[in-house]
């Protein structure tokens, strides 16, 4: 009685087996847009980022790539060295140690549920807006706003992303073309149609363009630079997924590194073109449409899509609500497979461990990122005004938090091979270093200016700002749990399943 | 001889390794345990991107693999198979195609959320795409004893012939009683009520009761306003195993063949093979005299 794994792959016996195996340029780019869901993010995020550096937003977004791709580079170093479901997790474990590993793979699950409960809430917002468009019925979009309402459909949404990652159902190649292209149009139509109101002096509040807004050191202060970077990390968030793809594409010693350089061409072309269209159309003023309203600073699309783009605004919602819907379900799997992983390590009970059956996928813990994703949309919802700006400014702070540590922890794994050669040179020390130096330098920024209660969207709780209460209240929420199951189950924390180590230096 | 067993670590894993056995027994049947490893498509989109997940699920694969052929007494040959494939049915197509089986065994029953009245997935596009017969254990089976007597549902439409020979080269070769029931119930309601079908289904049946040899054959009539009455109506042995042609089942549109067969499953409590339209019918549509040689459930 033997297991022999007979994998059809190369016999010609599964024409699928052989078409999933490898991934050429354009694959690998559109799984890199995929991942950055662009219609989305810029939904999301381009309106939290403009309050917080109004008219330089291009040079943020500009500047917001360098740590990311310094972090990124220092993923790809670990993931190829240690290839292993928990990440973050267990990157942080074999370089700091079993306390700093649990938090930095608490930060990465957090920062997924966050953006779960954003991304639900996003979707749910362009539901109601496009059965308003289809219906041609303005009150079912103002449905969103009806708090019970509100939060039952998010709940919905959630519980069928959840399920349907659960059951192991992915996007295939042909849904993630269409999907990408899909939103690549729709955010270009919009872009061109704001350029067109402006040079027929249509525009709602028509502002010229100036090489100023590129310019990074013409953001007011530190404090606005250090909340615009940490916006926009999350908004690169998903691009690095090209840089790992390796034995996946056609041609591994070239194929990953051009996807990268191709995905980020086309990311900061259609975020640079957005950014300046939305900019140029409403300006940064606070009137109706301006992307200075805190009213549209949550959702810049849902207000802008109609009067740019008139009666085909309905393709913006269609964008938004596909490009959200796909990547709720997909990050689905993330916080699913790092729980499940600290679940195997014992870092979390022995149930967070589990693998469906019939589905093999992690069951339990598939369950348990839906009722935290859930658990959160809920709190933030009942206690801020401002719920999804405040969350994406959360998010921007947890990213750095968990990326700044896996950074720093390919650094010091590494550290006997700092100076082998200038590759590992670059790779393992001075990219990862830099950018997590960075991110953890933003991290502490943002955080401190977060408790200020007028901080981002001026929600408040107890006199302390909402930003942080998320932030690093969901921080220190992992620190109580950490010690709690430290003392209930301490192997883990004995480094008895994972020890700390470091890689040998090399010759 | 091959049988794929269709493997889950669960009650419903269980119950198929238990009717793979009772099957397998007296025939010197291999069972072959196939566990199926999703192929994970590289546009999913999933982030942050990990590789260690299949590391993880290769490592629960070979305890629940070997959980799974720890159920297989040690009078029955088993080993365990792993296959890549985008789907659990795909999966068993594939080891049965490749392992030439002639048999694939499943438990039907379906324990998902808000399914408790259909039948499983993976039971449903098996019924649709096996090129083979495909055996679906019921609820909670245990029994791993030998077959005691084989039960073919007859009629006259396409693909009948093809049942009945499959039947009786297995009741043949397992020395087993074949009983044959025309379902005559199912087509009530319809206007040829001059018994023109019933005489039909008299005369396959003779016709195959005339061919085995041995001659422990039965010819038995059920009636009811349905599929599932006709069935219940009869009195079954604790050790029969169902021969049901797909043709019969799929016989209104093919959507409707998933809960037919769950509703037979439902009302019987003994296992039903399903013999598939298309199943060894090359060059020999002349009726049960040619009998395929590889023909086996």
């Amino acid at each position: 009685m033997s297991i022999d794994e007979t994998t059809q792959r190369g016999t010609g016996l599964s024409r699928k087996g052989l078409d999933s195996g490898t991934v050429g340029l354009l694959g690998a780019v559109v799984i890199g847009v995929s991942c950055v869901a662009p219609a989305y993010t810029l939904t999301a995020a381009l309106g939290p980022t403009v309050a917080e550096v109004g008219v330089n937003l291009p040079a943020i977004f500009l500047v917001g790539f360098i740590p990311m791709l310094l972090v990124a580079l220092g993923y790809r170093e670990l993931n190829s060295a240690m290839p292993d479901s928990g990440t973050s997790f267990t990157w942080a474990t074999r370089a700091f140690g079993p306390w700093v590993g649990w938090m930095g793979g608490w930060g990465l699950i957090a920062a997924t549920v966050i953006v779960l409960s954003n991304l639900a809430a996003v979707a749910v917002d362009f539901f109601y807006l496009m059965l308003s468009q289809v219906l041609n019925d303005p009150a079912i979009a103002d449905l969103t706003l009806n708090l019970p309402v509100n939060i039952a459909t998010t709940l919905v949404f959630i519980a069928l992303a959840c399920y349907v990652s659960y059951r192991g159902m992915e996007a295939t190649k042909t849904v993630q073309y269409v999907l990408v292209t899909f939103q690549l149009i729709v955010l270009a139509w919009f872009a061109i149609a704001a350029f067109v109101h402006v040079a027929n002096g249509t525009a709602f509040d028509a502002t010229a363009i100036s090489a100023d807004w590129f310019n990074p050191f013409a953001v007011g202060s530190f404090s606005a630079f250090a909340a615009g970077v940490s916006l926009s990390i999350f908004i690169y968030w998903g691009w690095d997924v090209t840089l790992t793809m390796n034995e996946e594409t056609t041609n591994p010693r070239k194929t990953p590194g051009r996807a990268g350089a191709l995905t980020v061409v086309v990311i900061v072309v259609i975020y640079l073109t957005v950014a300046l269209a939305t900019l140029a159309f409403a300006g940064v003023g606070d009137g109706e449409l301006g992307a200075g309203n805190p009213d549209n600073q949550e959702s810049i699309f849902a207000t802008l899509a109609g009067p740019v783009m008139g009666p085909f605004a309905i393709l913006m919602s269609m964008a938004v609500l596909s490009s959200s819907a796909a990547s709720l379900q997909s990050t689905f799997v993330s916080p699913a497979r790092t729980l499940l992983a600290m679940g195997h390590y014992r870092a979390l009970p022995k149930g967070y461990g589990r693998i469906s059956p019939q589905h093999k996928s992690p069951s339990f813990a598939t369950f348990a990122a839906a009722v935290a994703a859930a658990g959160f949309y809920v709190f933030t919802r009942l206690v801020s005004e401002n719920a999804l700006w405040d969350t994406i400014t959360a998010l921007g702070l947890m990213i750095c938090f968990y990326y700044g540590i896996t950074a720093l922890a390919c650094v010091w794994y590494f550290r006997a091979q700092a100076f082998s050669s200038v590759r590992t040179m670059v790779l393992r020390f001075l990219a990862p270093l830099l950018g997590g130096v960075i991110l953890l330098v933003m991290f502490v920024k943002t955080a401190i200016d977060s408790m200020d209660p007028a901080y981002g969207s001026g929600s408040e709780l107890f006199g302390v700002g909402m930003v942080f209460i998320l932030g690093i209240g969901v921080i220190l929420l992992g620190v109580v749990l950490m010690l709690v199951w430290s003392r209930i189950n301490p192997a883990f924390f004995r480094q008895e399943i994972l020890t700390q180590g470091s890689a040998a230096p090399q010759d | 001889m091959r049988y794929i067993v269709g493997y889950t670590a669960d009650e419903r894993g269980h119950d198929a390794v238990c009717l793979a056995v009772a099957l397998a027994r007296r025939q010197d049947a291999t069972l072959d345990l196939v566990l199926v490893m999703p192929e994970h498509s590289m546009y999913a989109g999933t982030y942050p991107p990990d590789k260690g997940f299949d590391t993880l699920l290769t490592q629960q694969m070979r305890q629940w693999m070997d959980q799974g052929l720890a159920l297989v007494p040690d009078d029955v040959a088993a080993r365990g198979v792993v296959v890549r494939a985008e789907s659990n049915a795909e999966g068993l197509i594939q080891a049965a195609e490749d392992t030439e089986a002639s048999l694939i065994v499943i438990g039907a029953s379906s324990r998902g959320i808000g399914s408790r009245f259909s039948i499983g997935n993976v039971a449903r596009s098996l019924l649709h795409a096996s090129p083979v017969p495909v055996a679906l254990a019921p609820r909670s089976y245990r029994r791993t004893d030998p077959v005691t007597r084989l039960t073919c549902a007859v009629g006259r439409r396409a693909g009948a012939d093809d049942v009945v020979s499959v039947a009786v080269s297995s009741a043949q070769r397992r020395g087993l009683p074949l009983r044959l029931v025309s379902l005559v119930a199912l087509d009530a309601g319809q206007p040829d009520a001059g018994g023109a079908e019933d005489e039909a289904n008299r005369r396959l049946a003779e016709a195959a009761s005339s061919l085995a040899a041995g001659g422990r054959v039965s010819v038995e009539t059920a009636r009811g306003a349905s599929i599932e009455e006709a069935i219940e109506a009869m009195a079954w042995d604790e050790g029969e195993v169902l021969l049901v042609g797909s043709s019969r089942l799929a016989q209104h549109m093919r959507i409707f063949l998933g809960s037919t067969a769950n509703k037979i499953l439902r009302t019987l409590t003994i296992p039903m093979v399903v013999v598939p339209r298309t199943y060894a019918t090359s060059g020999t549509t002349s009726g049960p005299g040619s009998l395929p040689p590889e023909a086996d459930a």
